[in-house]
């Protein structure tokens, strides 16, 4: 079972909100569909990040794929160690692997508790 | 599927119609196009760097797709753009479908290939710029080397979907001494590229169950590439991103 205190996007992200601060990153069962990750590019501190819009990408070996942005607001803190440990991403995706930190304005409605996410990923096989 | 078949145009113009067809086509493409002038495509994440040596005159782009630089010369470029739905759900899957398709096609023109049945190891990051100095698994090859060069982007907004870029060496261009070509074993005229072209659209076809019709940009994906050539692929701060 994944994080209760997380909340899930359908395009696999998950977040968690304490304090206006929301710790984002993907989830298990993105990384197992990537797979032989090479490079990750996440947004400097200060940037913006919208509902909906890419805030980094991330490369396998065979391709490139965008990483979407579960809630409005500002990068207060990314994950500088993570682009040189991306084996923390299979290790442990909703601890030492979290991508960015945001301080946040507003929060998808999307979102979904992990029970339904769960469902979410065995609909999607 | 629809079939596009574009003259050669410019390197920005090139990609922003790729990215166009991903992200606001609304139906499979498979788009067939050419490089005028010659260029470079630099994989998605790949440092500018890494690339002062090359003559100033060639252009140099950035391309949406991953992996390793590409010398554009005379070669047979095609984009497909399709939902993932429409794909296997496993990405190495996903190539060796295309690739089988792409042997099969290169077999009906009389050139031999085949899948590498192993590559570098996986997880490594490339050892060399260049997408064809290491074959992967996987990768179509021939005694000679790598034939076709693949990357692929993935999207999930609006829509899930796949941008698989291919590229497939007529003649070998001067920067990439080590790729194959089909020129290695069969006369590279015009004839021959045409009808490499329709079997490649053939077997493509042919392995996603697809029925193909010849078509056009639409007025939408048009300006949104205008809007990306000027905006993205034509920007300097894009290209040296990285």
């Amino acid at each position: 079972m994944r994080p209760t205190d997380c909340k899930y996007q359908k395009t696999h992200e998950w977040c968690k909100i304490q304090n206006g601060i929301a710790t984002i990153g993907i989830t298990d069962y993105a990384v197992s569909h990537l797979s032989d990750l090479v490079f990750l590019d996440l947004p400097a501190k200060g940037a913006s990040v919208k509902i909906g819009e890419s805030f980094g990408e991330i490369e396998s070996v065979k391709a490139v794929s965008s990483l979407y942005s579960p809630v409005n607001g500002e990068v207060i803190d990314s994950n500088k160690d993570l682009p040189d440990n991306l084996e923390w991403l299979s290790q442990e995706p909703f601890g030492k692997a979290w991508m960015i930190k945001v301080k946040v304005t507003s929060t998808s409605p999307d979102l979904l508790e992990a029970a339904a996410y769960e469902a979410h990923c065995k609909a999607e096989g | 599927m629809r079939l596009l078949v574009h003259e050669p145009a410019e390197a920005a113009w090139n990609m922003a119609v790729d990215e166009a067809l991903l992200t606001s086509g609304l139906e499979p493409t498979l788009r067939f196009y050419g490089w005028s002038p010659h260029a470079v495509s630099l994989g998605y994440f790949q440092g500018i760097e890494d690339f002062r040596d090359l003559p100033a005159e060639l252009p140099v782009v950035r391309r949406l797709t991953g992996g390793g630089a590409i010398h554009h010369g005379d070669e047979l470029t095609f984009s497909l753009t399709i939902d993932a739905a429409s794909l296997p759900r496993d990405i190495g899957a996903s190539y060796r479908l295309l690739h089988e398709a792409a042997i099969a096609a290169l077999a009906d023109a009389g050139v031999t290939s085949r899948r590498a049945p192993q590559g570098p190891a996986a997880g490594a990051r490339p050892a060399d710029r260049w997408c064809f100095a290491h074959p992967g698994r996987d990768d179509v090859v021939t005694d000679r080397g790598k034939l076709l060069g693949s990357a692929q982007r993935r999207i999930r907004l609006p829509r899930a979907r796949v941008l698989h870029h291919g590229s497939l060496v007529l003649q070998r261009p001067h920067l990439t001494p080590f790729a194959a070509a089909t020129a290695d074993t069969t006369a590279c005229t015009a004839g021959f590229a045409e009808r490499l072209r329709d079997l490649l659209a053939m077997h493509i076809a042919g392995a996603l169950e697809m029925d193909l019709h010849p078509g056009e940009l639409t007025a939408a994906e048009r300006a949104l590439a205008t809007q990306l050539q000027r905006e993205r692929y034509r920007d300097l701060a894009f290209v040296h991103r990285r």
